[in-house]
């Protein structure tokens, strides 16, 4: 890869580096899932920004070109963080549940436990 | 010693049907207390049911027919409940057939018992899609279990508070297929029940086009997990 495309890829490494922080610190993404980003980040301008690891690359998956052994990389990392979001959102839709139906269960709890003092002195 | 029998009714917008459901229960099955499951509708059963002065369980948010299921019996579980039966609140399941199930799971020794619409060649008019489902999960029934349950769909049954105990903590979606393979494998003893069930009077069904498909890979799905988790259960054991 020519020396422009490396410096115009890292910038925009750089860039990404910032919205994350930035993110995190207006607190609209999690510290957990900034440093799955920030690491992806930083692998990457490591491999585009050493020539010898890049060249690596397409050898160890068994792609001819640099840029397709990126692009499966890439396509692996995806489906990885894909799953690991829909874990995470089952996880948060079963706490939902959980909340839900604690909040239903305490609600009817407590209005029979009113209404016990009061049948017993009616009664 | 239990509470004896809770009928737990999930209800979602059905303020018209509701009314009678509960009349009808108060007169041929007094002795059995009643929860609503208010799965957060959005017409006015929940007034209704206040109004009617029913118990109700009261779920913020819509969380579908097998979770409103869910939170009626661990309403009953907290209660000590000993059976509990479910029934629908569309005025399709005829309250007369409650103590049927409730004598049949005492005198069967059953685990659960399940209303049946289609054993005994009970007739029932459901459209073709629905009856080949219904036909698909009975047989995957045979192939799982080695004999066939006839209604894998039906969402009138009753159950022994240690089934309830079993759902509550597993991994279900409607209390369906996935719910008869993981207890049958987990060795609870399962009938079936004939009954009778009336057409829809007031309301849809809630399967939509999407649920044609939707549903039953859902289901298999989890058919399928609940296979795996009683055989690696068994493996433990």
């Amino acid at each position: 890869m020519s020396i422009q495309g490396i410096v115009l890829i890292d910038l925009m490494a750089l860039g990404l580096i910032f919205l994350i922080l930035n993110l995190v610190r207006t607190k609209k993404l999690h510290v957990a899932y900034a440093v799955i980003w920030f690491l992806v980040v930083i692998g990457l301008m490591i491999i585009i920004s050493v020539p010898p690891l890049l060249a690596l690359l397409p050898k160890v998956v068994g792609a001819i070109f640099p840029a397709s052994a990126l692009s499966l990389l890439a396509f692996v990392f995806i489906f990885l963080v894909l799953i690991f979001f829909s874990v995470q959102l089952s996880a948060i839709s079963a706490r939902q549940v959980e909340l839900a139906q604690a909040l239903a269960l305490k609600e009817l709890l407590a209005q029979e436990e009113q209404a016990k003092p009061r049948s017993s002195i009616q009664g | 010693m239990g509470r004896g029998v809770l009928i737990v009714i999930p209800a979602y917008n059905e303020a018209e049907t509701i009314t009678s459901v509960i009349r009808e229960l108060r007169q041929i099955a007094p002795e059995f207390d009643r929860v609503i499951v208010n799965d957060c509708s959005s017409d006015a059963t929940g007034e209704v049911v206040t109004e009617l002065g029913e118990k109700q369980l009261r779920l913020p948010c819509n969380l579908g027919y097998g979770q409103a299921l869910q939170t009626g019996l661990k309403y009953a579980l907290l209660r000590g409940y000993d059976i509990v039966v479910s029934m629908d609140a569309d005025g399709q399941h005829r309250p007369e057939d409650v103590p049927r199930l409730v004598e049949a799971l005492q005198d069967s020794g059953a685990d659960m018992v399940i209303g049946s619409r289609f054993c005994n060649g009970s007739p029932y008019n459901t459209p073709l899609n629905r009856r080949l489902g219904q036909l698909l999960f009975s047989q995957l029934t045979r192939l799982l279990l080695g004999r066939r349950i006839y209604d894998t769909s039906s969402g009138f049954k009753a159950l022994r508070a240690e089934v309830c105990q079993v759902i509550v903590s597993g991994t279900f979606m409607d209390f369906h297929i996935e719910t008869i393979v993981q207890l049958s494998l987990s060795n609870f003893k399962i009938i079936e029940v004939p009954i009778t069930v009336r057409e829809r009077t007031f309301g849809h069904s809630m399967h939509s086009f999407a649920s044609i498909f939707q549903y039953p890979l859902k289901t298999i799905l989890l058919t399928i997990v609940a296979f795996m988790d009683a055989f690696l259960l068994r493996r433990v054991r």
